[in-house]
């Protein structure tokens, strides 16, 4: 004994060799014949104290599955077989000896029928019966056995049987293929070797609906019979393949989450998603014990675990010896199978405010153990269980409680980290799909997403619930929209490729939330790398090539924009980067790859990337008397493949301070869910933005062509202004680029096909607003600060737009070309009066009447106005 | 009305069987029982509620353990600190063809034989212990009740604790006199609690008298039939239910059931109901801070009484304050806020108060001064020295320990409107490791957020929080920038006084009534504060959205402070002139 328990595999087993067996099991379980009530038993209320049954050795006993192909005895084909039939069976199968009788051939149907105890009482030969007909029968339609049902059911095992072969037989992905999708998995695990057969849920529901349920609602039966089918088939094939193949069900129709899961689902298939947070070392359980006499040297047969337990024998079997007590267990002649223990947890996403994850058991056998470590989120199939917890003989008292875990049949790592996604936006696709939980759900949701592209309000829409407590900027959120959304990258035959990346640089004073804006955008991204410019050099941002410390062979290692491919990356303080590096960055903006060469190696790598980029003015706030290209004070070639440089200005306004105080009082005193009830929620928005991007592709019609044409010549001509000299951003072939690219943004922000005019005419807008270049003197290149509206809404801007059509007309009518100047007061009178609004300010005429200065319709001299 | 055939206070399962049983005999299915109450409820809210039960109902703590009985119908008043998910047992079960429940219990009445007529339901299970930095006048309500109870139950069936029971809880009695400062210790060392329930954990004792001590009293409630969002992490409750020790899993452990083992490295094990005792719940409310006042004047909140204890409490906070008249005012405000709505990332009413320019000796004489008076206005309330040492070993986040299973506390875990000052003064300079970066990061979103990051090992979860913060510091405090900031200027350190119950009394009331108040703000009034804003903004181009956040919430707490509902011009004027002498004390 002692010596027993000292050697670790015997750890675990040797109590039960110790302890007589009938006393923990109740005497029913004992003959053969109980078997089957005992199944049903289990079936129905599923968690009867009789789940001594689920003393580990039944719950694991697929574990003992593999081993029939070591094991080489005569007999090995029957033990196979048995253990098929007990395959995730709670029900212990009756002792192993009246298998034999039952089954001999072994590729019994029948066998069935007594292994998996589906045979009523009072069909007390099943194994007989199904026997020969099976083995010569071809299909299990043909099978005559008398009807066997799940207990307590009217499911007929032979129905479920043949659905089953039918189901393997006849299932196709596609009515073109020839052959039926299982048979040739079954052909190449046959080829393989391989242990267990993945089968798709969705394809069993697919093809018999009943099947399925059945399947979900009864998983022990009708596994067991499916196990026993695919046994049969493969040993049909291939009569040598001796291997046990197990069918591994997954991707269910529907999955439960962890906090959902109730007594209901006990002794059901369930489908769950959550994080595996431990596992446990491995556990090796006994399946075959094999004892030696002490006295007589003699090995007892190999004795198969019983109900979780060894029968130890009390006495040398050998004729001449008959020792009483002198068994001792011989561990290197015993088998043992995987066994272990992972918890799985729920992921954040799906835990209640205010509360705490909920964790669940499972329970791993032989392939399926490490198949995930610690951390990795997993889809997980298998049948809810539940074990009584069991006192100890002492205590009279009974507890009423129940252990509850999964034995797992299917493992999925869904790793959806978004670094390592193979396509960004295919990961969040699905991971919406996971937030909804069913798959099904995918239609829905795209139909709620086409719903809400109808809106004609979407653009505003998505301008607001875009970073919605970053307050006002407008234009810098639709321009970052745009950003989000995205051009159409195109390839022309020739090989030259147009990006559809769209570049933002935001320059501002300090304090503009500008940091804010690049936080919330990093969060958004389907996939971006956040760095700053200052802790950045140039090798970081792109590749580097490092030698292996243990190989000693130089690896490439990719930087920060190559590592946000398809996505954005984000680059704070990007005037306080080297020189060296922004350099690099001319390529990647540009071209959208990193070249590579050095050391050995000449790389090309992809790197289609946007860049976001915030920069503080050079002398950190923005200086009025200097031009624009001045303040921002980077390289023109830089520059100029930004599509959109925003200049953030914080100016003295005090309409501006007045909306933001108005804000703030709201944020204190209203509720918060009227005021923005139009907000799109973030999960909503990823989605909308996902799908936009991977669906959607608009194309440019021939009115918008046109308007591009006209804008791009009027915008050169712009440029051309006399005495502009360099001081203004010029309009380059680049910047038609950067419109395209901006309308289709726009179009697909619409989930249109189409560019439309009001697309290109939308983002001329953002391209003039983003330089503040209504706002520029295009003689002297530098911005009057009175005329910076940043973020100014639609509306108002439409209300200027007004004033200063309305001033103009007064203005034409009042006063002679060249005449006496007019007093602004008396304008501004005026302009009351033909308005009907007297809440106009001087302000307000102020900004129209520079706007007309600009257009060199008046000349304004302090309070006085004249017409030129 | 159902007479009570059963006594709920001694015999409550009795009343649970009773129900259960005429129910059946009514004809219900016990089947349809799942997740329905068949009357229990009603007959204990009935006999709690309606008939006077509550008070005759012991509270359980450690000093009474001893003296309530299993079986008994207890109450216990704590914090949801974990929660341990679900748990299935055997609902209804027939035993010679009558249903019988275990309901509310966790042995069965008769032997359960595997039969096919057996309900399987679930039960929540949440892992209690009293509220972090729960100050002595908060808890000491139960004292009175339970010496009467003690004495009506009759004696003679306590055998379990012979050992010498009244001498025991003489001794529980007095350290409950003393105040707090074990745990104040505690905190400093920053131990966390069950951690060391943990340890010896697995050791089984018969006794179990000796292992609590007042600062780690777990219970382990278990919850039916409520809905999940009822009950949140950090919520105090009142739990009434019916107190009971698990019959020990251990001896399984060496029993011959190896898989069972394999499962067990849960709950049961770690918390052997030789350390927690368990409490299946039959009614639960939540617990405010008015129900832990002792003896609560039943007070109207009419203007003139609450302005009477507004003078009279900004008087004693000006005489613990050195006679810092304007550090009362803000103290007052601070003592107040609570947050009250999150709009995005902005937690909109906390006032977070930083009174700055104590050195050494005011800090030995004020920062007790003040904690003193915090402590005794207040329910729950924490003191933090930060110290380089401190931050980089202390846990003030929660973790979770997936060896347990188990939500392991950390300092900042605490409940909703804690008070936490953070004395900065001991701060030296030093090198902060990971783990003091990472606290000193906590703090910092705790100060602008109001959350409080769980770790959960493979990720991390914001929560929700809801906590005064004091920072007590010889500069302006960079680490926790706070709303407030105001240098302190005591000018006299005057005697304290007594204060007598029935005015602290009155004090405590008034702070927790009127913390809740709703609160609007007019249109008119709403224009003259924009006009305020803008033309504050005109002279001060600094002044940015943190200002006037702070002009809001001071705006409504001084309102709220007089009992009104809705903000006055007065008060607002009154506001603009503190943060003016605020702003000149800063210069």
């Amino acid at each position: 004994m002692a010596r027993r328990r000292n050697t670790p595999p015997a750890g675990n087993t040797p109590p039960a060799a110790n302890t007589p067996p009938a006393a923990a099991t109740p005497s029913a379980g004992n003959t053969p014949t109980s078997t089957p009530g005992r199944t049903t038993r289990s079936r129905s209320i599923p968690p009867v104290p009789t789940p001594v049954s689920s003393t580990p050795g039944d719950i694991s006993s697929p574990v003992s599955s593999p081993i029939g192909n070591t094991f080489s005895s005569p007999n090995n084909v029957t033990s196979s077989v048995r253990k098929r039939g007990r395959r995730g069976m709670e029900t212990p199968p009756p002792p192993p000896h009246s298998r034999f009788a039952a089954t001999p051939d072994g590729s019994g149907i029948g066998g069935s029928g007594g292994g998996g105890g589906d045979s009523p009482p009072d069909t007390s030969t099943p194994g007989s019966g199904g026997n020969g007909p099976s083995s010569e029968g071809e299909d299990a339609e043909a099978y005559e056995a008398p009807p066997m049902y799940v207990w307590g059911t009217s499911i007929s095992v032979q129905d479920v049987n043949a659905a089953i072969l039918r189901f393997l037989k006849h299932f196709r992905e596609h009515p073109s293929h020839d052959e039926g999708k299982y048979m040739k998995a079954i052909d190449s695990v046959i080829e393989m070797e391989g242990e267990s057969l993945e089968v798709d849920a969705n394809d069993v529901f697919d093809y018999d609906n009943d099947l399925y349920t059945k399947m979900v609602r009864y998983p022990l039966e009708v596994l067991a019979i499916f196990d026993i089918v695919l046994m049969d088939m493969v040993s049909r094939i291939n009569p040598l393949f001796e291997k046990h193949i197990q069918a591994r069900i997954f991707n269910l129709k529907s999955s439960t989450s962890m906090r959902n899961l109730n007594p209901s689902d006990i002794e059901k298939m369930v489908s769950l998603k959550g994080m595996i947070i431990r596992c446990s070392s491995i556990i090796p359980e006994i399946r075959e014990a094999v004892f030696r006499c002490l006295v007589c040297g003699h090995f007892s047969d190999p004795i198969i675990v019983d109900r979780g337990r060894i029968n130890e024998p009390t006495m040398c079997l050998k004729d001449e010896c008959k020792t009483k007590n002198s068994m001792t267990l011989v561990h290197n002649r015993c088998r043992f199978a995987d066994k272990q223990i992972v918890r799985v947890q729920e992921t954040p996403d799906e835990i209640p405010e205010g509360g705490t994850p909920h964790t669940v058991s499972l329970l791993m056998h032989d392939k399926l153990v490490d198949a995930a470590k610690p951390g990795d989120r997993v889809e997980i199939t298998g049948i809810y269980r539940a074990m009584s917890v069991r006192v100890g003989q002492t205590q009279r008292t009974v507890k009423s409680l129940f252990k509850t875990y999964i034995d797992c049949l299917h493992i999925k790592k869904t790793d959806k980290s978004r670094m390592n996604a193979e396509d960004p936006m295919e990961t969040d696709e699905s991971s919406t799909q996971n937030e909804q939980g069913i798959p099904m759900d995918h239609e829905q949701l795209v139909e709620k997403l086409k719903e809400l592209s109808k809106n004609p309000d979407i653009y505003e829409m998505l301008t607001r619930s875009l970073a919605p407590n970053i307050w006002e900027l407008d234009d810098v959120k639709k321009g970052l929209l745009c950003q989000l959304f995205g051009g159409s990258a195109l390839t022309l035959k020739s090989g030259a490729s147009f990006r559809g990346d769209i570049n933002i640089l935001l320059v501002g004073d300090p304090g503009t939330s500008k940091s804010q804006l690049l936080t919330y955008i990093h969060k958004l991204a389907p996939r971006g790398i956040y760095t700053s410019g200052r802790g950045s050099s140039a090798v970081g941002l792109t590749a580097y090539v490092a030698k292996d410390p243990e190989t000693g062979e130089t690896v490439l290692e990719s930087g920060a924009l190559v590592l946000s491919d398809r996505g954005i990356c984000c680059i704070d303080e990007f005037d306080k980067m080297s020189e060296n590096a922004r350099s690099m960055l001319h390529e990647v903006m540009e071209q959208q790859t990193v070249s590579i060469a050095k050391a050995g190696i000449i790389a090309s790598l992809n790197a289609r990337t946007s860049v976001l980029a915030c920069a503080n003015p050079s002398g950190s706030r923005y200086n009025p008397r200097l031009s624009v290209i001045d303040n921002i004070h980077l390289p023109p070639t830089l520059l100029s493949r930004f599509d959109l440089i925003y200049l953030i200005l914080d100016k003295a306004d005090e309409q501006t301070d007045r909306r933001l105080a108005k804000h703030i009082v709201a944020l204190h005193f209203e509720n918060p869910e009227n005021s923005e009830q139009n907000v799109i929620d973030l999960q909503t928005l990823t989605a909308y933005l996902s799908y936009a991007r991977k669906n959607i592709h608009p194309q440019l019609s021939d009115e918008a062509a046109e308007e591009l044409t006209r804008g791009y010549v009027e915008m050169r001509r712009r440029g051309n202004f006399p005495g502009s000299s360099k001081k203004v951003i010029t309009a380059t072939p680049r910047q038609i680029e950067s419109l395209i690219r901006l309308s289709e943004a726009l179009a697909r922000i619409r989930f249109s096909e189409w560019v439309e005019k009001k697309d290109v005419l939308e983002a001329f807008r953002l391209l003039e607003v983003a330089l503040q270049q209504s706002a520029t003197d295009h003689a002297t290149g530098t911005i009057d600060m009175d005329l910076i509206t940043t973020g100014v809404s639609a509306s108002e801007r439409m209300r200027r737009d007004n004033m200063v059509g309305l001033t103009r007309n007064i203005i034409m009518e009042k006063m002679q070309l060249g005449g006496p100047s007019t007093r602004l007061l008396e304008l501004l009178e005026e302009l009351k009066q033909r308005s009907g609004n007297s809440e106009l300010h001087l302000t307000d005429l102020r900004n129209a009447l520079s706007t007309l200065a600009s257009e060199g319709f008046v000349v304004v001299h302090g309070d006085s106005v004249k017409r030129v | 009305m159902v007479g009570r055939q059963y006594d709920c206070l001694t015999n409550p399962l009795g009343a649970v069987r009773f129900t259960f049983d005429k129910a059946v005999a009514s004809g219900s299915d016990p089947a349809s029982f799942d997740r329905k109450d068949w009357g229990v409820a009603d007959i204990f809210r009935d006999f709690l509620f309606d008939n006077d039960g509550l008070a005759q109902v012991p509270i359980l703590t450690p000093s009474t353990l001893h003296v309530v009985q299993p079986n008994s119908l207890v109450r216990f008043r704590g914090m949801i600190q974990d929660m341990l998910g679900n748990e299935f047992y055997v609902g209804a079960y027939k035993n010679e063809e009558t249903w019988n429940t275990n309901k509310f219990s966790d042995v069965a009445q008769f032997p359960m034989g595997p039969s096919p007529d057996m309900r399987v339901w679930e039960r929540r299970l949440l892992y209690c212990v009293p509220v972090p930095g729960q100050n002595t006048w908060a808890d000491s309500a139960s004292e009175g009740v339970i010496h009467t109870y003690a004495t009506s139950a009759n004696r003679e069936k306590r055998q379990r604790e012979t050992c010498s029971v009244s001498d025991e809880m003489d001794i529980q009695d007095s350290s409950n006199e003393t105040p707090n400062s074990p745990r104040a210790k505690k905190m400093r060392e920053g131990e966390s609690v069950p951690q060391e329930n943990m340890t010896d954990a697995t050791d089984c004792s018969t006794s179990m008298a000796p292992e609590f001590d007042r600062n780690s009293f777990p219970c382990l409630v278990k919850i039916y039939d409520t809905p999940e969002s009822d009950l949140k992490l950090n919520d105090v409750f009142e739990f009434i239910g019916v107190l009971m020790f698990d019959t020990d899993v251990k001896d399984d452990k060496h029993g011959e059931n190896e898989m069972a083992n394999c499962f067990d490295e849960e709950e049961s094990v770690n918390l052997p109901s030789s350390k927690v005792p368990r409490l299946h719940c039959l009614v639960h409310r939540k617990l405010s801070v008015n129900d832990m006042i002792s003896i609560s004047p039943t007070m109207e909140p009419k203007p003139e009484l609450l302005r009477g204890i507004r003078d009279s409490l900004l008087r004693h906070l000006t005489v613990v304050l050195g006679d810092d008249e304007l550090a009362a005012h803000f103290m007052l405000l601070h003592l107040l806020s609570k947050v009250h709505v999150r709009v995005d990332s902005v937690a909109v009413g906390k006032l977070s108060f930083n009174l700055s320019g104590f050195d050494k000796s005011s800090i030995s004489v004020f920062g007790n001064r003040i904690n003193d008076a915090i402590k005794n206005l207040l329910p729950y309330s924490q003191r933090m020295p930060l110290t380089v040492d401190y931050l980089n070993t202390a846990s003030l986040a929660p973790v979770k320990d997936y060896q347990t299973n188990r939500l392991v506390p950390g300092v900042l875990q605490c409940a909703e409107g804690s008070h936490l000052t953070v004395d900065e003064t001991p701060l030296q300079s030093g090198t902060l490791n990971n783990n003091g970066v990472e606290n000193a990061r906590l703090l910092k979103d705790l100060m602008d957020f109001q959350k409080v990051e769980y770790d959960f090992k493979y990720y991390k979860m914001k929560m929700d929080a809801d906590v005064q913060l004091l920072i007590l510091s010889e500069g302006k405090s960079n680490i926790l920038p706070a709303d407030i900031v105001l240098p302190f200027h005591p000018t006299a350190v005057g005697p304290l006084g007594n204060v007598d119950a029935e005015t602290l009394n009155a004090w405590r009331w008034y702070l927790a009534t009127l913390r809740s108040l709703t609160y609007s703000i007019g249109t008119e009034i709403q224009k003259v504060v924009e006009d305020d804003m803008v033309s504050a903004r005109k002279v001060d181009r600094s002044l940015g959205t943190e200002d006037f956040n702070r002009w809001l919430t001071m705006g409504r707490l001084m309102s709220v402070s007089y009992g009104e509902a809705c903000l006055s011009n007065e008060h607002w004027q009154m506001v603009k002139e503190m943060e003016r002498l605020r702003k000149e004390r800063i210069k």
